[in-house]
């Protein structure tokens, strides 16, 4: 009898924490919390983290709790890789891919044959036969968007100043793409990552014919690319890329404000734009919730943070078995994912959103709102 | 707009930032024999306290930016003080990695005090941008160039040409001869960290209202300072030449040749310097940086 009940006692010993170890979904979070693009991993990761807390609170997914493992790869990606594969043999069941263009293109190998990897980032367009899904439109469509803005106000010229890192790279072909099939002109000047001045590139593009300046320099170099431009005292409207949307930036650049700023963003930052009503609801619910946990407004970098979180749980809900990673894809390619923006994936496609989903927007006092014709 | 003013004016702008960073390096390495990789970091401190204490604290602007430099002017100190001079003994290689690390502490107090977001101050010479030929820039600009390039030169020829400067030379090149001689050379080098660190802390002061700063720019300024003052041979008078011809030739590479070819053209220009400043070396003779 005695022997029974210490095999018992020590079979419910091991049994409780193998048993607690199971009821948890390990997720993996790829992000640059310190670093240049730390402004970016940090954005992402508060929503991560809002969204766990969240879920946790409620008891989370279908009985199982949430765990984050949230590591630093400072946008390097031998690091990036080092990070994505420890969650991969840690058995997360997704990876939510964090951090910039150069970090996510290694990490996509390693996903051949799962988990998902979700990717915010505009710039990182995955193969429709990989397990990587972007929930964000991509440069491309970011760059339709302003083509047909421009075509709407009849302007054929643009005036670009762009980075010369990888991000930065891939604004340059979206921009040489779209302008050369839509025959538009495109003046463009490349400004190094280090620069403390960017009146030179200016002046290169912004001529008296050139009606309007886009800028797809995020962080800092964008702060330099404004206030080169108010020294130079240029009359056009000048674009900033959707990274440049936060509060923090609006904050920085509210003295040397270009007579017009503007920039490309998902609808979502403006709700009220947006026709579905669920999708209005839920971007409104998220843009107060996010306000009340950070006080600070969230911009279109937290609200594509918002579309990974959305999709990670609407298959954690809806597949019988997350871990197998076919079936989540299968699940994701023929399933329209409720978020801020609806998720349309399909087994050609693995691009959430399109141009359609893209609004160009000015800043308008100290929020965004859509953007008013260029006369 | 005229391309080539703008590229002149953009040019003595960057060649100033160059200038005043470069500077600061070399009178500690002339003083203390070290290759100081936390220089940058007193503009960083400069440039982020001043932005947290006019913007979150509400302080005016002058009384921000004389707390701002006093705290860079204290980080500067404290790092010969506290940390290098206990440890005087030790290989400059491994002295130089201390510096290293205390500009990645710097890194971790910064973004634990103003996080991830670059941040920025009001310019202190304010009013309309002055336009000259076809060219434009600013008043705070013009501060830059007129102060980088004028404090540099003050440095040098208070190095080259003043009792104490030479004192402070005399430090580096042999330092037990120079304390027979009466110099105290502690006292010597912590004023070479300390005006170091003011330079370093003015460059933030000139600089950051044209642009942005944020917990990582230290590290990135002092390699800017570092390729000034490769380029001059670690000389005060060169590194003032050094920097103007680096802003300029950046400047120019940018208007006329696109920024990607900026770095591996300056980047040749180093190693070629490098390698002609030790041809005595290779080929005989003693001169070294």
């Amino acid at each position: 009898m005695i022997k029974k009940l210490l095999v018992f006692t020590a079979a419910a010993t091991l049994a409780v924490p193998l048993d607690a170890q199971e009821k948890t979904w390990l997720i993996g979070e790829v992000a640059p919390l310190t670093g240049p693009a730390a402004t970016v991993g940090t954005r992402l990761n508060n929503v991560s983290k809002m969204w766990v807390e969240e879920i946790n609170a409620k008891g989370g997914i279908n009985g199982r709790k949430l765990e984050l493992a949230t590591c630093n790869d400072e946008n390097r990606p031998e690091k990036a890789v080092a990070c994505a594969r420890d969650h991969i043999d840690k058995g997360a069941v997704m990876i939510f891919g964090n951090s910039l263009t150069a970090s996510l293109r290694a990490i996509q190998p390693l996903v051949r044959q799962g988990p998902i990897l979700l990717i915010p980032s505009p710039n990182v367009v995955p193969p429709a036969d990989s397990y990587g899904f972007q929930v964000s439109p991509s440069d491309l469509h970011l760059t339709e968007a302003i083509a047909s803005y421009m075509k709407a106000n009849q302007l054929t010229k643009m005036g670009m100043v762009a980075a010369t890192d990888a991000s930065g790279e891939v604004g340059v072909e979206s921009a040489k793409k779209v302008f050369g099939d839509q025959k538009l002109e495109l003046k463009l000047a490349r400004i190094d990552l280090r620069a403390t001045d960017a009146t030179t590139q200016l002046a290169q593009v912004a001529g008296s014919d050139v009606k309007l300046v886009y800028s797809s320099y995020t962080g800092g170099g964008a702060v330099t690319v404004v206030k080169s431009f108010k020294i130079l005292g240029l009359p056009q409207p000048l674009m900033v890329s959707y990274g440049n949307m936060s509060e923090a930036f609006v904050s920085l650049i509210k003295d040397v404000k270009p007579a017009r700023l503007m920039g490309t963003s998902v609808a979502a930052l403006v709700p009220e734009l947006l026709a579905d009503p669920g999708e209005r609801q839920r971007a409104q619910a998220f843009l107060v919730a996010y306000a009340k946990r950070y006080q600070e407004r969230p911009d279109m970098i937290n609200l594509l943070g918002k579309a990974a979180v959305d999709v990670a749980e609407a298959a954690l809900r809806n597949v019988k078995n997350p871990m197998d990673f076919a079936a989540v894809k299968k699940y994701l390619e023929s399933t329209p994912i409720p978020s801020i923006q609806n998720q349309r994936f399909s087994p050609t496609n693995h691009v959430g959103l399109d141009a359609s989903k893209v609004i160009i927007v000015e800043l308008k006092g100290e929020g965004w709102s859509k953007a008013d014709p260029i006369k | 707009m005229n391309l080539l003013t703008q590229a002149v004016i953009s040019g003595l702008m960057i060649g100033a930032v160059y200038t005043f960073l470069g500077i600061g390096l070399v009178l500690v390495y002339r003083t203390a024999r070290i290759l100081n990789l936390a220089h940058g970091e007193s503009f960083a401190i400069t440039g982020v306290a001043a932005a947290l204490l006019v913007g979150k604290a509400g302080l005016p602007l002058p009384l921000s930016l004389v707390l701002a430099i006093v705290a860079a002017l204290a980080f500067a100190m404290s790092l010969h003080r506290l940390v290098l001079r206990p440890r005087a003994e030790w290989p400059p290689g491994t002295l130089i990695l201390i510096t290293l690390g205390a500009a990645f502490v710097v890194r971790g107090v910064l973004i634990l005090a103003a996080g991830t977001d670059p941040v920025s101050f009001p310019a202190l010479f304010g009013g309309m941008p002055l336009r000259i030929a076809g060219g434009v820039i600013p008043q705070q600009g013009i501060a830059l160039v007129v102060l980088g390039f004028g404090i540099s030169a003050a440095v040098a020829v208070y190095l080259g040409a003043t009792r104490s400067g030479k004192q402070l030379l005399a430090a580096a090149e042999n330092p037990y001869a120079a304390e027979l001689l009466g110099v105290n050379v502690e006292r010597a080098r912590l004023t070479a960290y300390g005006i170091g660190g003011l330079l370093g802390a003015l460059a933030g002061v000139l600089l950051i209202p044209l642009i942005a700063v944020d917990f990582q720019s230290g590290l990135a300024m002092t390699l800017r300072g570092f390729i000034a003052a490769a380029i001059s041979g670690m000389s005060p008078v060169g590194v003032i030449f050094g920097g103007l011809g680096l802003g300029l030739f950046e400047s120019f590479v940018g208007a006329y040749l696109g920024a990607l070819y900026q770095d591996p053209v300056m980047f040749c220009i180093l190693i070629i310097v490098a390698l002609w400043q030790s041809r005595k070396i290779r080929f005989g003779g003693s001169r070294r940086a």
